[in-house]
């Protein structure tokens, strides 16, 4: 993949891809498509323990959570990524420091605040304007009540927080989900060309082929709770993997 | 061109009379009398009424009143989409003025989103804006802006200023004459026949061939079952800010003249009332 855009025959190639690994690793993706068309978005659904701390960010430095290294929705990922333009080593660079491979329930273990089991959607769809995937999501409690913008903040990491907050355009805003047209929750995807950038070049350079939507979804699926198990490219390249820690 | 910028104007104030009712399962004290009020066609419901809430909160008390949502013969109506909109797509075959049921309680959260405030209405009229820019210049126009340009698009849209937004919007509608156009045409096109809420795909205004796609050229290849077929009676009308434009009208042209502030052209399809 020469660009650091997605056109759309290349989306559904992607999401084929993915949907093949995550039957054999028994992930939960599935693909919905919009009726009579080749139209259509993956799917998942998830079920999340989440520490609703509604807290504003700077009262959690110094908390007991940050002193928590293999939090898994927050391991590895503490880049520059979504909001400033991203650096290809550090991004690979962190992601060799993960060593959670096992763990890959989106479960962030911070001990302060009380714990909640919460049901969440992800919705993978692509946007034609500019030309990537774009992640929406919505959460509810077992019973059903959907979260509010200021619930699912609070569940986001404090390190996340402070890197989208800085940025309001790449933040997770409520939008009309294009599909079918109710409220989910966004992350903003006109960012996204300037991280893929560097990832994409990087496999170039190195002759490996890459799955932008699994790259891109290792980003920002984690920010939401959302995690990538990294079962998934090492699937891609069983010899990669005796040869190079990098991950696609 | 006088007669085209006449257009701008047009489209600019153009207004839809509205009454405003207060849903009788809302707890008052006294009872509540319908406010009028003359909505421009290209706002947003929730930047328009601030006085509607004011008129109907003399008569609540504070404990009944969660946030302010509005609704046409049942259907939620979705304060992100312009007025204009919203009147052409439910109501536009009815007789004025549009009837619209103010509610405080229950907000359908399965079906509107929230709008806690302005900033939220000018963050999705800015992402609007930014969306329609990467398809007409790959966002170079709107990134070339500083932050006081994108602040003077919202502010001309918030106080109602043509003169102030149109400074600004004019470089959003530059194109260079070699390409013949905007890269693609924003646009989207609303129905109420399926659940689908809109379409909006890749169209470019000139084909390969030098070709000056029309508003006819843009149905045809995505939505074909708003046009006529030959020799049987129209099955639907296709609707901009309240005209029924004719087919053959080029696509670039519209898209420069008939698009909302937000840079989209918003397109409705409706069924031909059958009188």
């Amino acid at each position: 993949m020469s660009s650091s855009v997605l056109d759309e025959q290349n989306f559904h190639h992607c999401c084929r891809l993915l949907l093949q690994q995550s039957e054999q690793l028994k992930d939960g993706w599935s693909w919905e498509a919009v009726q009579g068309s080749e139209e259509g978005y993956l799917r998942k659904t998830a079920l999340r323990s989440v520490v609703t701390d509604s807290r504003p960010v700077w009262d959690h430095e110094g908390s007991s959570s940050e002193s928590e290294p293999h939090t898994p929705c927050h391991t590895g990922l503490d880049q520059s990524g979504l909001v400033a333009p991203v650096d290809a080593d550090s991004i690979e660079g962190d992601i060799d420091d993960e060593e959670d491979e096992g763990e890959d329930e989106g479960a962030c273990t911070v001990s302060e605040g009380s714990s909640q089991v919460l049901q969440y959607e992800y919705h993978i769809v692509y946007s034609c304007s500019y030309c990537t995937p774009v992640l929406y999501f919505r959460a509810s409690t077992l019973e059903g009540k959907s979260l509010s913008l200021e619930e699912v903040w609070s569940s986001v990491h404090p390190n996340f927080r402070l890197r989208l907050q800085n940025s309001p355009l790449n933040t997770i805003t409520l939008q009309e989900h294009p599909l079918l047209g109710q409220p989910f929750f966004m992350l903003h995807p006109c960012r996204t060309e300037e991280f893929m950038r560097p990832v994409l070049q990087a496999a170039q350079d190195q002759h490996r082929p890459v799955n932008y939507v699994l790259s891109w979804l290792s980003v920002v699926g984690p920010v939401v709770g959302l995690d990538v198990p990294l079962k998934y490219s090492t699937q891609l390249h069983p010899t990669a993997s005796l040869s190079s820690t990098k991950p696609d | 061109m006088a007669d085209d910028k006449d257009v701008l104007r047009d489209v600019w104030f153009g207004r839809i009379p509205t009454c405003f009712t207060l849903n009788q399962d809302e707890v008052t004290e006294r009872e509540a009398e319908p406010y009028y009020l003359l909505l421009p066609r290209v706002s947003y419901l929730t930047l328009v009424t601030d006085k509607v809430k004011k008129h109907f909160l003399k008569v609540m008390k504070a404990e009944d009143v969660e946030e302010m949502w509005f609704e046409y013969e049942g259907t939620p109506l979705k304060w992100h989409y312009p007025i204009g909109v919203l009147f052409d797509l439910h109501a536009s075959n009815t007789v004025l003025p549009w009837s619209i049921t103010v509610h405080f309680k229950n907000f359908p959260d399965r079906d509107l989103l929230h709008c806690p405030s302005s900033s939220v209405i000018e963050a999705h009229f800015m992402s609007s804006i930014k969306e329609a820019d990467a398809l007409k210049h790959k966002s170079q126009v709107v990134n070339d802006m500083q932050k006081k340009d994108h602040k003077q698009l919202w502010m001309g849209l918030q106080n109602d200023k043509f003169d102030q937004f149109w400074a600004m919007n004019r470089k959003l509608m530059e194109y260079s004459t070699e390409d013949g156009g905007f890269r693609y045409i924003p646009f989207r096109i609303y129905q109420t026949m399926s659940d689908r809420p809109f379409i909006q795909k890749l169209f470019r205004p000139v084909s390969p061939e030098g070709n000056v796609h029309t508003l006819g050229d843009l149905l045809k290849e995505m939505y074909p079952t708003a046009l006529p077929n030959d020799g049987e009676p129209k099955r639907y009308q296709v609707v901009i800010h309240g005209i029924e434009p004719l087919l053959e009208t080029p696509l670039q042209w519209l898209s420069e003249h008939l698009s909302h502030p937000d840079n989209f052209l918003h397109i409705c399809i409706i069924p031909t009332p059958t009188d």
